[in-house]
């Protein structure tokens, strides 16, 4: 096992190899925060008191700085009177690992504080649901255009440059305007998501149908096929593989526009569970709802790249070499009669 | 040019089998008429001819080849005639009819492969036959017959992915042949191959014009394949682009490996390296500065 081996450019790894990285990419960062959070001696700028001793503004439970707390020691000792204890601890905002990973189980089971607010499992809900309409009503519009575009020089020249220039008017900027028109409920938020996503959809849609090989558009003229039928049997059979890459990358921007989203009007899904937790100073729970929303959006890409593998064949390009290699070249036969011509 | 070639016959000189042969060709009726073609980029001070006066008649079941230096206008004369490109000047008749844009009755076939990647090799040869309105049970037959005759029947449901670059090929001209077209325009169709494919393809591609009714214009940089597989060889040179010459191919057909070495054949090559390699004939060769990258006293040679 040579550092070549691993470290060859543009090099194949084992599938092995390739699969202990990717542990090693979320262990590697778990590793540094458990290495913060559990070594006493690494940050852990507060102490926390256990017994406030002769300091008298001391109170049991309070975190005070490490230096304030070695002076006000000093003095109580030169005083006479009892020394306080304490033990180091990092800021609150920053819970230990055990502690996110139990309120990953005990956020879903701990009833809300208020009985009109939502379970934690009823906002990710929610947002999961304004995020699918917000998606939906976007790509129903930003598809087709973006084809369009990519396809004609007269819908390009028609559409881009009005469509560059509203994308970059923030979204959020809209909130107030959606609020008005759509009221307080979900209407307004799926609105931003669209506001947010459809503009970049027919860029970016535009821009890959674009590039699509001259070569097969002109192959397929050669053909017989033109106008309507070039585009619906070659340009957009030859793009939807890498127009369905375009969508998983875009539904990544849309959580981004969600966050920005719960807030307009009412507040609501999970961004309204992260802010009450925050408020609540439950940042172990602050925490374990950003880790849900990592992990909805990492697995929901993982699950559309699995499903790409079977949507698109022949994009599956294992073994192709090999087959390659192994195959004798057949000859053409000359068992066909000429009337085949 | 050489002692060699004083001892070869003069590459006009055909046997009398060979003679009659183009006497029944030239009898045949014009499938493809080029006329006084002429080929502009640009306007104005940087207009720039690729060629000019083109003129050419291709008879039914002919096939010619074209050779010349590069960036002659080989690809852009068959481009135009292709309907990929607008011509400048002059027109292009198929059976005696203008033709503008492209259609199904001029068939193609691209050095790259161009076969579509997200459908199989059949579905690929069925593209075309859709396109003309085929439904699709007689179309799946009609391509799996025209798969065994360029001996793929058993990849039918590969990916072209899949394909060694000669299978891609050969799915490549069963696409184009499965329309039927009146003319099959190759451009240096296995440029892109290793010699040995590529001296298989041309045995292939003979084997197939043999049975199908149609006549084949083929570009190619290989002097050997357009004496191998032509009946006549446009020579086209640069500057402005031009036919130089249209030689009548002595070597009789059928066609074999063997004949390589024949005079008639070495006749032949020896003629088309002349024309080709001729100073100021077809291209003004741009000499490349020299510039030493070793150390002195680093000689090899
Ligand atoms: N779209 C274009 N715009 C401007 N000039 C062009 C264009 N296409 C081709 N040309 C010019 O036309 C000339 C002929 O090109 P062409 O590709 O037809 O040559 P060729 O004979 O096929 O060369 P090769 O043997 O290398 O394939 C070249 O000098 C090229 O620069
Ligand atoms: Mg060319």
């Amino acid at each position: 096992m040579s550092s070549r081996d691993w470290l060859g450019l543009k090099h194949e790894l084992p599938r092995r190899r390739q699969f202990m990285l990717v542990v090693l990419s979320f262990l590697l960062p778990l590793a540094l925060w458990s290495a913060v959070s559990y070594v006493p001696w690494l940050w852990h700028p507060f102490v926390r008191v256990t017994a406030p001793g002769g300091v008298d503004y001391f109170i049991e439970g309070m975190d005070v700085p490490r230096a304030v707390f070695a002076k006000e020691k000093a003095a109580a000792l030169q005083a006479g009177l009892v020394a306080p204890a304490g033990y180091p601890v990092n800021p609150v905002y920053l819970p230990a690992p055990h502690k996110v990973a139990r309120a990953f189980f005990t956020a879903f089971k701990t009833p809300p504080r208020l009985p009109n607010e939502p379970w934690l499992h009823e906002s990710l809900g929610h947002s999961i649901r304004t995020i699918f309409w917000g998606f939906v009503i976007s790509s129903v519009f930003g598809i087709p255009l973006g084809i369009l575009c990519g396809s004609y020089r007269f819908f390009s020249k028609l559409q881009e440059p009005f469509v560059e220039f509203f994308r970059y008017l923030p979204a959020p900027a809209f909130g107030a305007l959606c609020v008005a028109i759509l009221g307080i409920d979900d209407p307004p938020k799926i609105a931003i998501i669209v506001i947010g996503t459809l503009f970049q959809q027919v860029l970016v849609i535009g821009n890959t149908v674009r590039k699509v090989d001259p070569a097969l558009i002109e192959a397929a003229q050669t053909l017989g096929a033109r106008g309507w039928r070039l585009v619906r049997r070659v340009i957009i059979p030859a793009t939807i593989s890498d127009i369905y890459t375009d969508l998983r990358i875009l539904l990544g921007w849309a959580w981004t526009y969600l966050i920005v989203a719960e807030v307009v009007g009412t507040s609501s899904g999970i961004t309204f569970f992260i802010n009450q937790q925050a408020r609540y100073r439950n940042f172990d729970n602050v925490y374990a709802a950003i880790a849900m929303i990592g992990i909805i959006g990492f697995s929901t890409d993982m699950a559309l790249a699995w499903l790409g593998q079977y949507l698109f064949p022949w994009k599956r390009r294992r073994r192709a070499s090999a087959l390659k290699s192994s195959v004798a070249e057949p000859s053409p036969s000359s068992a066909i009669p000429m009337s085949i011509g | 040019m050489n002692a060699s070639s004083l001892a070869l016959p003069d590459y006009r000189q055909q046997r009398p089998e060979v003679a009659a042969r183009f006497q029944r060709i030239k009898e045949r009726p014009v499938v493809l008429r080029i006329e006084d073609l002429a080929k502009h980029f640009g306007s104005g001070p940087a207009a720039r001819t690729v060629f000019d006066g083109v003129s050419l008649d291709i008879h039914r079941r002919e096939f010619i080849s074209i050779i010349g230096a590069s960036g002659c206008g080989k690809s852009t004369l068959i481009r135009i005639v292709a309907g990929l490109e607008e011509a400048s000047a002059g027109r292009i008749l198929l059976d005696g009819k203008p033709v503008s844009g492209p259609g199904p009755d001029r068939g193609m076939v691209f050095q790259g492969y161009t076969l579509f990647p997200w459908r199989t090799v059949k579905e690929n040869v069925m593209f075309g036959l859709e396109m003309g309105g085929m439904d699709r049970s007689t179309a799946d037959a009609e391509a799996r017959q025209w798969l065994e005759m360029v001996g793929l029947g058993k990849f039918a449901e590969s990916y072209p992915h899949e394909l060694s670059g000669g299978m891609k090929q050969r799915v490549a001209i069963a696409r184009a042949l499965a329309n039927n077209p009146r003319i099959l325009i190759m451009d240096e169709p296995f440029g892109a191959l290793d010699a040995l494919t590529r001296c298989k393809m041309q045995g292939y591609l003979l084997q197939i014009w043999r049975k199908v009714d149609v006549t084949i214009l083929f570009i190619t940089h290989d002097l050997d394949e357009a004496c191998f597989l032509s009946d006549r060889i446009i020579v086209m040179g640069a500057n402005p682009g031009r036919i130089i010459e249209v030689i009548e191919n002595p070597v009789p057909r059928p066609r074999s490996v063997e004949q390589f070495l024949t005079p008639e054949f070495l006749a032949l090559k020896q003629r088309l390296d002349d024309i080709i390699h001729a100073p100021g004939a077809a291209e003004a060769e741009e000499k490349l500065p020299v510039v030493k990258l070793t150390e002195a006293g680093d000689e090899v040679e």
